[in-house]
């Protein structure tokens, strides 16, 4: 039987063939509809890619089974990014007041500062021009939580979780609540389309002037 | 020895190559649709059937099965009949092949359309259709091997082990995926949940381009690219050594589509390595063919199918190298859920199974017609507009996906995120956007150009319906290897047995991978305040699921600070124990939405939030290209379903009480009339029984079991499922 397949073969390739082209030998007995088949060997380069890729494979694996390495292990490489921001933060913090002391920012600064935080995150809820929409309108004069700018502070930091306001504590630094603060004081009056209808109790303010207490605070705060 | 006469089957092949044009329109139509719809919320027509969430299925499905697979199906029935010098084995049961695979896609088409989705990406299709495309697959088997073993030639050719391959790793993929227990006449849940559906599925997604995508096109490759060059293949010893690896490593390699998440590390670092270890392997094929063109170069010039072919080889060699380098940890940390990903998987669809698919049909036509092909000159701007049209699709997306991933990633000195409003992230890449949305568009040009030069050949040409062949008959085989016979050689003989290795070589990854997330309970530490879903929320969630949110949204918080800054805490494997399916998501289009329900979370916005966003997104954020979805306003509730829905539910082993699907309904009316209430107290007017009642539900609950207070996490072994 097997010298019936050998013969068989032999017939077809009495001696070797060679691609005229390339001068390279083709594959004996092989011919599909025309196609032959070429005996050039593997591209070195190609057979050593393969076997770093695999030596590459096994360290990786080694150093995950066998070493433990927390670059890998994700958990642990969370922990190190967060403890990282944590000491980078706390190494940068005294700097950065004696910096923002130097800055005398002016009121425009303040309100655009706030726009920008407004539009960013408020706008959200409240409407990008204040005039409320799940949550209240700011550009009339009433208040559910209180109208002065402790009581919004207290309001951005805590939220009022039950009606959907989160906490902001962690998102905003102290100098964008202030000046987020500053600038919905600012929306009053300004009559935007669609106003959503006032809630709450209508807030009178003391007599200290909006502009002077925004700077002063802003000041004590830097 | 005697010559045997006999014809091959054109008609077969033809009907194959018309489908694979009229299909590939339609799928490059709905990709452009698509891609107007994420950035222009006004394309999805205001309309719950033309909506982003089940147009974007219809497209990638419509690309894949039915316009590669018919062109995979194309290539087969013409390669096969002429390599193995036989005609095909059986006319009627490659009708039945081919009526049933476009039976298949039309009713995918319209089924996806009208929301009915398993919600796992590019296996959406629900349990009768599963059932259709298997039995088509064994049609198509039965067809394939019973044409090998009436072969006339000794050897099988190295196209033909490609297509066993593709046969019998698709055929193992799509069984073992698409496992789930139907639920009413068109809806299922998958027997997996959570952390090993997501492994199951990916396993079968990324092996779906492995064996769908790939290895046929190898095969088409192996055949066409010789024939149409008229050279030899460079090397048959590169054929066998990248066959056998290719097929055995690409297997493994699933999990990469699962960095980051919760999934166990030692998974993760399989898809790693195996993703890396895959690039030798795929460069293979693409050195084996491009290096076939060696003495032909000269014809590459003026040929528009060789330089199709070219530039799909190379397309090739660009995404299986972009692969394992998007497998590195430190590069899926920025690739991962932007559209980076889109445009990598573009280079592959548009480039090598496009261009191939292309050159493949430029090729037949005129031939199946015996005349020449209509206009060289059209197929030259063909080629040239397909491949301006692949930079003009990809290079916005690279741009816009880093640019992305780079906003979500960037902190202040204060140790804020500097862009907390998703959004902001979104409106950079709107430009980017409409520039892919113009490389979609001239590759849709391109293709219509083909359809042109097809229709103006095949009416030049008569059609050769039976070629006559001739070839003597195959001589009796000794059934050992000879002395002189190579291993591969005496295997190449033995098409069974080549089938069975093949096999062999294609479950030892899978089996590896997955077994263990059963056997191994730390692989998923159980997280007891992790609770079964509400009615309410069941409901809602698989609106969610009907909707195909998750093709937006994902729900995966991954270990980085930039995301547990932005969305909480990151996810765990514990917490996705009653998910069936699995709703991770591959891409963030919006916000991820694990912790969406934290009500001390960073997302937490209040029911009428939700209510008024669901109907009109671009109220609450203007810029917001999320589609409407004014409908569920309006329908109300099946409560009908919800008996099956939670019965389906404990057969599969989630902790009801018992009977409790005839309690489900009041404990689903009174949750619906809370929320109801709740919106009420806010001014919004709507009966407790509408659909936007159950997906509030479904979002107001994501991600909150862990935050519960009282009972804490407990990694120790404790019986789930």
């Amino acid at each position: 039987m097997s010298t019936l397949e050998e013969k068989q073969n032999d017939n077809k390739q009495p001696e070797v063939e060679i691609d005229e082209v390339t001068n390279v030998k083709l594959i004996g007995g092989h011919e599909f509809d025309g196609i032959r088949e070429l005996e050039n060997p593997l591209p070195p380069w190609l057979k050593y890619l393969f076997y770093a890729t695999i030596v590459f494979s096994a360290a990786y694996l080694i150093l995950l089974f066998v070493f433990k390495d927390d670059s890998i292990i994700q958990d642990l490489e969370y922990q190190k990014e967060m403890a990282e921001a944590r000491g980078e933060l706390e190494k940068e913090a005294p700097e950065e007041g004696v910096e923002a002391v130097a800055v005398v920012r002016t009121e425009e600064d303040i309100l655009a500062s706030g726009e920008k935080t407004f539009t960013k995150i408020c706008a959200v809820c409240h409407g990008k021009f204040g005039e409320g929409l799940v949550g209240p309108n700011f550009t009339d004069e009433y208040w559910i939580h209180g109208g002065s700018r402790e009581d919004q502070y207290k309001i951005i930091i805590n939220g009022v979780i039950e009606k959907g306001m989160i906490s902001y504590k962690n998102q905003l630094s102290e100098t964008q609540i202030q000046d987020v603060i500053s600038y919905i004081h600012s929306l009053k009056g300004t009559n935007p389309p669609n106003p959503k209808a006032p809630e709450g109790e209508k807030y009178v303010p003391e007599e200290k002037p909006e502009a002077e207490k925004n700077t002063t605070e802003n000041a004590v705060d830097a | 020895m005697e010559l045997q006469k006999f014809t091959y089957d054109n008609k077969i092949t033809r009907n194959f190559a018309v489908a694979t044009m009229v299909w590939g329109v339609v799928g490059l139509l709905v990709g452009l649709l698509v891609a107007l719809q994420i950035f222009i919320p006004a394309m999805n027509f205001n309309f719950e059937f033309t909506t982003f969430g089940r147009t974007r299925p219809v497209h990638t499905n419509a690309v894949i099965f039915a316009f590669v697979g018919n062109a995979i199906f194309t290539a087969v029935y013409y390669s096969l009949q002429r390599l193995l010098k036989a005609r095909m084995f059986s006319d009627l049961l490659g009708k039945i092949h081919f009526w049933g695979w476009q039976l298949i896609i039309v009713s995918a088409a319209v089924t996806l359309l009208a929301g009915y989705t398993t919600g796992k990406e590019y296996a959406e299709l629900e349990w009768p259709i599963d059932i259709a495309i298997t039995l088509v697959w064994v049609v198509f088997g039965i067809n394939m091997f019973g044409t090998i073993l009436q072969r006339r030639t000794t050897h099988i050719y190295v196209a033909i082990w490609f297509y066993i391959a593709t046969w019998v790793t698709v055929a193992v993929l799509h069984i073992v995926n698409s496992m789930e227990l139907p639920w009413s006449a068109l809806k299922s849940y998958p027997v997996y949940a959570g952390i090993q559906d997501a492994l199951v599925q990916w396993w079968y997604g990324h092996n779906a381009v492995a064996f769908f995508l790939t290895t046929p096109f190898l095969g088409l490759m192996y055949y066409f690219v010789p024939k149409a060059a008229n050279r030899p293949v460079y090397s048959y010893k590169l054929s066998i050594v990248h066959f056998w690896s290719l097929i055995f490593i690409y297997i493994w390699a699933g999990p990469h589509h699962l960095l980051y998440n919760s999934l166990p590390d030692w998974l993760q670092a399989l898809g790693t390595t195996f993703s890396v270890m895959l690039l030798a392997p795929s460069w293979g094929g693409m050195i084996n063919g491009l290096l076939t063109l060696r003495g032909a170069w000269d014809k590459v010039r003026k040929d528009p199918i060789l330089k199709m072919f070219v530039v799909g080889i190379t397309a090739y060699g660009m995404s299986t190298f972009e692969g394992p380098l998007l497998s590195f940890k430190t590069v899926n940390a920025i690739s991962h859920f932007t559209d980076w990903t889109v445009g990598h998987a573009h280079i592959g669809a548009l480039g090598w199974n496009g261009l191939l698919t292309f050159g493949m049909t430029y090729w037949l036509i005129p031939r199946l017609y015996n005349t020449k092909l209509y206009s060289v000159k059209l197929a030259n701007a063909h080629f040239w507009i397909a491949t301006l049209a692949i930079i003009f699709y990809a290079v916005p997306l690279y741009i816009g996906g880093i640019t992305q991933a780079l906003m979500w990633k960037q902190f202040t000195p204060e140790g804020f995120l500097m862009y907390p409003n998703f959004l902001e992230t979104v409106s950079q890449l709107i430009p980017m956007y409409a520039i892919r949305a113009f490389g979609g568009g001239l590759y849709l040009v391109g293709m219509l150009l083909l359809v042109y030069n097809v229709v103006k050949t095949v009416q030049a040409g008569s059609f050769v319906k039976e070629e006559a062949a001739e070839a003597p008959a195959l001589k009796p085989q000794s059934k050992a290897k000879t002395g002189s016979e190579s291993w591969h050689g005496f295997l190449e003989r033995k098409p069974i047995r080549f089938l069975i290795w093949a096999t062999i070589a294609i479950l030892i990854g899978g089996i590896i991978e997955i077994v263990p997330t059963y056997l191994i309970k730390t692989n998923i530490p159980t997280i007891s305040s992790v609770k079964p879903y509400t009615p309410l929320e069941l409901h809602g969630r698989d609106i969610y699921i009907k909707e195909g949110c998750y093709n937006c949204h994902s729900q995966m918080i991954r270990p980085f600070r930039s995301e547990t800054e932005r969305y909480g805490e990151y996810s765990k494997a514990g917490e996705f124990v009653y998910d069936r399916p699995f709703q991770f998501g591959s891409k963030r289009t919006g916000p991820d939405l694990a912790r969406e329900g934290v009500k001390t979370g960073r997302l937490y916005k209040p029911n009428a939030w939700h209510y008024n966003h669901f109907i009109d997104p671009q109220k609450m954020n203007e810029g917001s290209i999320m589609p409407p979805y004014p409908w569920l306003a309006k329908k109300d509730i099946d409560l009908k379903s919800t008996a099956p829905r939670i019965r389906a539910m404990m057969k599969l082993g989630v902790p009801y009480p018992e009977n409790y699907e005839h309690k489900a309904n009041d404990d689903l009316l009174k949750q619906a009339e809370e929320i109801a209430q709740n919106l009420r107290e806010a001014g919004i007017e709507t009966e407790s029984t509408k659909e936007i009642i159950a997906l509030i539900a479904y979002m107001q609950r994501l991600g909150t079991d862990i935050m519960k207070p009282v009972e804490e996490e407990t990694v120790e072994a404790e019986d789930h499922d």
